[in-house]
Formats: C-alpha cells, sequence, structure tokens
C-alpha cells in the first residue's frame, strides 16, 4: 500500500486524536443549563 | 427472480441475484417444508428475533415516559447522555447503503476508496464542533424542538412562518425518498437472507420500526439507535475480518491484493491498483462523494435533532470526542472491505463482480458460510437501516404536526403528541405504498435529497447560530436559492457541460446558498431580529 493510500486510514485516526486534543482544550458550557434545571423541576410542558 | 452466478464449491447455495439491490441470496434450490426451512435459516431467525424484541421492548419501556408533553416525544427531555447520542449520530447518519454500496464498491475503486470515509470524519468534526455546543444551548434558550421551529424561533421575522412551513414541507418531500430507499433495501434483505417475500419484508421493517418509534418517541428512536449504533460498529470491524480469516491471515490476504489477476469493468488488468493512490478511481469522484455524503451531517435534520437532546456540557464534550472515533473506526474497515473481497474471490467470481459491486458483500458471506457471521452481519445491516428509519420517520412526524399544522392551528400539548404519532403512521403507510412500487432511480433521488437539504438548511443553521445579523428574509431567500442552484445544476448543467458529470449539484448549492445568506442578510438587516431577542439567543447579556 502506497503512502497517500494508507493515509486514509491513518490519517482517519490521526483526524480521531486531533479532535480529540481539540475537544479536551474546549470550554464547552451551557449556559442555559441552570434555567433548565429549574424547569425539569417544575413544569416540563412544552409546546 | 432470476439465478444469476451459481458456485460450484458450495454446492447447496446459490448466489443470485435479486432485482433492485444486487445481493447475495442463500436459497435451497429443494426447499419446499416449514420445517426444513426453520432448522436451515434458525441462527438468522432467532438473531432477528432477539434483534427485534429488543427494539420493541425499548419502545415499550418509554412509552408513558414519552407521551408526557411535546418536549419528552419530541427531543425526548434534552436528558439523554452523551455516549447514546454519539452512537445514535453516527447509526443515523450511516445507513445500509454504507454497508453494502460504498463497502462494495471499492472492489472497483481500491483501498483508497477509504479517502470518502476520510472526507465524511472531516464533516462529522466540523457538525460536533461547530454546530453541536450552540445548537444545544440555543435551541433549549428558545425551546424550540425541531429544525423548522428553529428557523421560526431564532430568526423571529415576518418571514419565520414562511421559513418554518416551507422547511416542514421539503423534510416531508426529501424525506419520502430517503425512506423509501431504506424500506426496500432492507426488504431485499429479508427476502435474500429469510426467502421472504418483497411485499412481506417492506411491511415488516416499515411496521416494527414505526411502532417503536411511536411507542417511545425520541426516547425509543435514540435508545435503539445507540444499540444499534454498537451493534453497527463491531459489525464492521467483523466485516472487515472476514477476507483475512477466509485466506489465513493478514499477509497472504494482502499479498494476494497486492498482485490479483482480476480485472477492472473495462477489461484492464488492475495488477497493483488497488493498493495505489487513485489508480482505479479518480479524486474528483472520491472527492464528489466524500462530499456529497458527508455534508448532511452538517445540514440534515436527522442529524442535527440529535443535538437538541443531549443532557448537559459534560456529555456534549463526550460525544465530541466519541462521534468521530465512532465513525471513523467503521468506516476504516468498511471502506476496505470490498477491496479486500479480491483475495476470496476465482478470476470468473470477480469478473462478475467487479460489475455488480452491490453484491460484494452478500457473496463474502456465501463464500464464508458461516451462518453466525452472517446472522450478525444481518443484524448489523438492519441496525444501520433501522436506525435511520426511525431517525426520519419521527422527524416527518414533528414536521408535519408541529411545523405545519399547529402553525395553522394550534393544539393542546397532549393533542400534539397523539396527532404526531396517527401522521407518523400514515406517513409510513404512504411509505410503505411507495416501497411495493418504487420509482426508477429511487437512489439517485437519494443522493439528490441530501443535496437539497445541505442546500436549503446549512447558511440558514450556521447563520442563525454563528451571525447576530442574520435575518428571516436572508434564511427564506438563500433556501429558495439554494435549492433551485441543486436543482438547475442536477437538471439543467451537470450532464451538459463538458467536464462537470462529477461535480455533485450539493457543491454549487451550498456556496450559492451560503453567498445568498450573507448578502441577502446584509440587505435586509432591517429585519434583523430585536437586540434583547439576540441577547438571549447568544446569552450576551443575562435576560
Amino acid at each position: 500500500m502506497d503512502f497517500l493510500t494508507g493515509m486514509s486510514y491513518w490519517g482517519i485516526i490521526l483526524l480521531a486524536i486531533i479532535n480529540a486534543i481539540i475537544v479536551s482544550r474546549m470550554k464547552i458550557v451551557f449556559h442555559g443549563e441552570e434555567e433548565d434545571e429549574e424547569e425539569k423541576r417544575g413544569s416540563c410542558s412544552v409546546g | 427472480m432470476q439465478c444469476g452466478l451459481i458456485r460450484d464449491s458450495i454446492d447447496r447455495w446459490a448466489l443470485t441475484y435479486s432485482p433492485g439491490i444486487y445481493t447475495c441470496i442463500f436459497i435451497d434450490v429443494k426447499e419446499n417444508s416449514h420445517m426444513e426451512y426453520i432448522a436451515k435459516y434458525w441462527v438468522i431467525l432467532v438473531i432477528m428475533i432477539v434483534y427485534t424484541a429488543f427494539c420493541l421492548l425499548i419502545g415499550q419501556w418509554f412509552k408513558k415516559k414519552a407521551a408526557e408533553n411535546v418536549d419528552a416525544f419530541y427531543v425526548a427531555k434534552r436528558e439523554i447522555p452523551g455516549w447514546a447520542i454519539s452512537l445514535a449520530f453516527f447509526s443515523t447518519f450511516i445507513s445500509t447503503n454504507t454497508y453494502i454500496g460504498q463497502a462494495g464498491f471499492s472492489f472497483q475503486a481500491g483501498l483508497s476508496w477509504a479517502w470518502v470515509g476520510f472526507y465524511w470524519v472531516v464533516f462529522c468534526m466540523i457538525s460536533w464542533l461547530l454546530l453541536g455546543p450552540r445548537m444545544r444551548v440555543q435551541t433549549a434558550k428558545l425551546k424550540s424542538v425541531t429544525i423548522p421551529d428553529y428557523f421560526d424561533y431564532r430568526y423571529k421575522s415576518s418571514f419565520s412562518k414562511a421559513i418554518r412551513m416551507f422547511s416542514a414541507v421539503i423534510i416531508l418531500f426529501a424525506t419520502l425518498w430517503y425512506m423509501t430507499a431504506i424500506a426496500k433495501g432492507c426488504a431485499h434483505l429479508l427476502v435474500s437472507t429469510l426467502g421472504m417475500s418483497y411485499a412481506w419484508g417492506a411491511f415488516l421493517v416499515i411496521f416494527i420500526t414505526t411502532l417503536y418509534s411511536v411507542l417511545g418517541g425520541m426516547y425509543s428512536v435514540l435508545w435503539t439507535d445507540a444499540v444499534q449504533g454498537l451493534i453497527m460498529f463491531f459489525v464492521a470491524i467483523l466485516m472487515v475480518m472476514i477476507p483475512a480469516m477466509y485466506v489465513g491471515g493478514w499477509e497472504p490476504l494482502m499479498y494476494s491484493v497486492a498482485h490479483t489477476p482480476h480485472l477492472t469493468p473495462k477489461g484492464q488488468p488492475m495488477g497493483n491498483g488497488l493498493m495505489t493512490f487513485c489508480t482505479l478511481v479518480s479524486f474528483a469522484y472520491i472527492t464528489s462523494i466524500g462530499l456529497a455524503v458527508g455534508m448532511k451531517q452538517i445540514s440534515e435534520p436527522r442529524c442535527l435533532i440529535r443535538f437538541y437532546s443531549i443532557d448537559n456540557a459534560k456529555s456534549m464534550k463526550f460525544a465530541m470526542i466519541a462521534t468521530p472515533i465512532f465513525l471513523g473506526v467503521s468506516l476504516a474497515c468498511v471502506f476496505a472491505v470490498g477491496a479486500l473481497v479480491h483475495g476470496m474471490a476465482t478470476d470468473q467470481e470477480a469478473s462478475y463482480l467487479v460489475k455488480h459491486t452491490d453484491e460484494v458483500i452478500g457473496f463474502m458471506l456465501a463464500k464464508f458460510n458461516n451462518p453466525w457471521v452472517t446472522g450478525c452481519v444481518m443484524a448489523g445491516l438492519f441496525a444501520a437501516g433501522m436506525s435511520s428509519y426511525a431517525a426520519v420517520s419521527i422527524i416527518v412526524g414533528t414536521a408535519i404536526v408541529g411545523d405545519i399544522w399547529t402553525v395553522i392551528k394550534p393544539l393542546e400539548p397532549k393533542k400534539q403528541v397523539s396527532y404526531t404519532k396517527r401522521l407518523m403512521w400514515i406517513y409510513s403507510a404512504i411509505v410503505f405504498i411507495i416501497t411495493l412500487y418504487p420509482p426508477a432511480g429511487i437512489v439517485e433521488l437519494t443522493a439528490f435529497s441530501g443535496a437539497v437539504f445541505t442546500a436549503g438548511f446549512f447558511p440558514a443553521v450556521f447563520g442563525g447560530l454563528f451571525f447576530r445579523w442574520g435575518t428571516g428574509k436572508g434564511a427564506f431567500w438563500s433556501m429558495i436559492i439554494g435549492i433551485a442552484t441543486t436543482v438547475i445544476w442536477r437538471f439543467g448543467l451537470r450532464f451538459y457541460l463538458p467536464g462537470m458529470k462529477d461535480i455533485h449539484e450539493i457543491i454549487p448549492g451550498f456556496i450559492v446558498s451560503l453567498i445568498a445568506y450573507f448578502i441577502i442578510c446584509k440587505l435586509t438587516a432591517s429585519d434583523k431580529p430585536d437586540e434583547e431577542h439576540l441577547d438571549h439567543v447568544f446569552h450576551t447579556k443575562k435576560s
């Protein structure tokens, strides 16, 4: 298997690793989380 | 059903051709009694019955919870863990076509075909990194439960209702062909594996999938999708191991693939073409398929709606890491299978299969001839089809009731759920009838509907999530212009202009609709929602 053909396989693994590094450095906050929790504890009716 | 290639090496089994989808079929030519039938197929029957019972059990389990209110039935109250959503996204995006069609095509295209999978993983990352977190936050803030109602609540303009109803109509039209194609593929699998009639196969697949989707709403759709995703993941790994097990190891397999005496469809020797970059297929074609299918992850409602249901930020982060891994590993396995099957095929078999690549996976299973392996792979193929069908089934029900009916005539939340269930049944009945008499070119229609979604929905979704200056008029007209460009390119230009055949309609449709969105939003700045609304949506000020 030549380099470019093989790259499609190990490249997929490399992409997954790069993605994991990017995500682990991201700060993800659901701003509405507290409000949602309050809503869940109260009425759940959304229509 | 006519008999195609009969293999000498296995006297009881015949490799046959079934109209519509080419697949390997296990038929005992002398079979005539029920007992013989059960004795022969019991392994596959047991696996399929356990699998079906499990799906229905999940539906029944969530029946009461899903019926509580609209939020529960439509988006599972946004309380599903990240790992389940991750698997559900993967199983929804990948359908039977990938495990049969794309896997088999590498028999003709070689191992370079995995570049298509590479593109798909790139778009999976884009979808989760760019769209996922914002979509979850904004839709929760806006109390949006469908993609069309997101357009309505986010853009809050005189065009909002028009965008909502128009996008719901697009969903109804484009989804019909997709559901028909899945039902048709699964029905042919039942014909092939269990000798069932096509009509009964279509009925069972549609009925069972709709039943568990209606019973448990988004809860059962997501949880069955998650289980189906897990099955598909392991089946992908199993599939790539079959040629190696047959030949006696990876080394002899790779040697035979690299030195294959088999011919291309044009009759030229393949040589080492299966192992070298783009010798048997152009990179332009790989890119075209890679973009056309991969971009569905950033635009199709069946994928985007997954983001709505994640329970918290920690889960989101986990799913953002896990989804490209599930997808990537599965695709790396599945896209190699066809090329590796050359190691199992004789010259005569290869000369047939290279022109009928949809039969490659069936051929591989027949030649391997292990009922347990066949049963497990079949369960994976059904999982791929049913997970996609269930996902779009609920999208359709919510679009009709939530985005068309309630806009025209508001409904009580309880009635909305009940009407959604009924409409899901009615739509599935229509799909069943069309599946019995499928129009010609259904596969092309399905691929085309993906392009319509991308050109129509992506700018409105992306702009809505990221740009405060996005307007309802910009979203509406970008949809119209994007879809019109897609239609014109597909039916008026692509096959008539020299050198344009490999340029899939998704590319011009996507570019033109994106440009249209930017220009029209800037020209219609007065249509922008008020600052208070935008602060609420973008969380730029405590509201």
